[in-house]
């Protein structure tokens, strides 16, 4: 199934009613919000962040096991 | 020994205590410069000095480190089987732990030490990881799969930080 969302309407309006100042996704489809939002952590908070998705990853897939 | 929750800053603060002279590289060192991408494990590239690799044997065990390819026996890490630029892929008591005498086009600690950026854990523990250029640059000379779908992150993080 076609992800839509690495390809967004251009001709569309943005949905907040508001275009936004930078773009949203790059040309390879990487969402650049969800970018600069790491970068606005300090090098320690990211990693913090990715470890605790990590860990409830890990949460997750032994929860599945058990059922 | 039970396996607890990945804990990075447990096993780096034990490789510290026992000042270890290490740089971490693969997927922590890309959490630390941006990436969102989760990591199950954290690589080191040691350094292979003697007394380095006595002092991490030390380390690795207070860290209950042993071989997780051999799923039938224990073996524990030591320091003269870490001369190398071999990797040792360990399991230990806060997560996995791969340990790697060189990374990419045989990169080693003294080759890849001028370029890494000090990072504060916490006041005065402090480690050392890849700049973000070299490590696009080893995930590139790398050329595995894993770490060529790193890739277009590292490179927008890079554009990202350019445009600022």
């Amino acid at each position: 199934m076609e992800n839509t969302k690495d390809r967004p309407e251009e001709q569309e309006p943005h949905p907040s009613g508001e275009e936004p100042l930078l773009p949203t996704y790059s040309e390879d489809g990487e969402d650049l919000t969800l970018i600069r939002l790491m970068l606005s952590l300090t090098p320690i908070e990211r990693l913090r962040t990715v470890q605790r998705r990590a860990n409830s990853i890990q949460r997750l897939r032994n929860a599945r096991k058990t059922v | 020994m039970p396996e607890k929750r990945f804990d990075f800053e447990a096993i780096v603060k034990i490789l510290l205590r026992n000042n270890v002279d290490f740089i971490v590289v693969g997927g922590i060192c890309a959490a630390l410069h941006g990436s969102d991408t989760p990591t199950q494990d954290m690589d080191i590239v040691q350094s292979r000095d003697p007394d380095n690799l006595k002092r991490l044997e030390n380390a690795l065990s207070e860290l209950g480190a042993y071989y997780r390819e051999h799923t039938n026996k224990r073996l524990i890490p030591k320091a003269e089987r870490m001369t190398t630029g071999g990797h040792h892929l360990l399991n230990t008591a806060f997560g996995p732990v791969d340990v790697l005498g060189a990374i990419a086009n045989q990169r080693d600690y003294p080759a890849l030490l001028p370029h890494t950026i000090e990072i504060e854990l916490e006041e005065d523990v402090r480690f050392r990881t890849l700049d973000l250029s070299t490590l696009i640059l080893t995930k590139q000379e790398t050329g595995r799969e894993k770490d060529r779908r790193m890739l277009p992150i590292l490179l927008r993080i890079q554009e990202e930080i350019e445009r600022r």
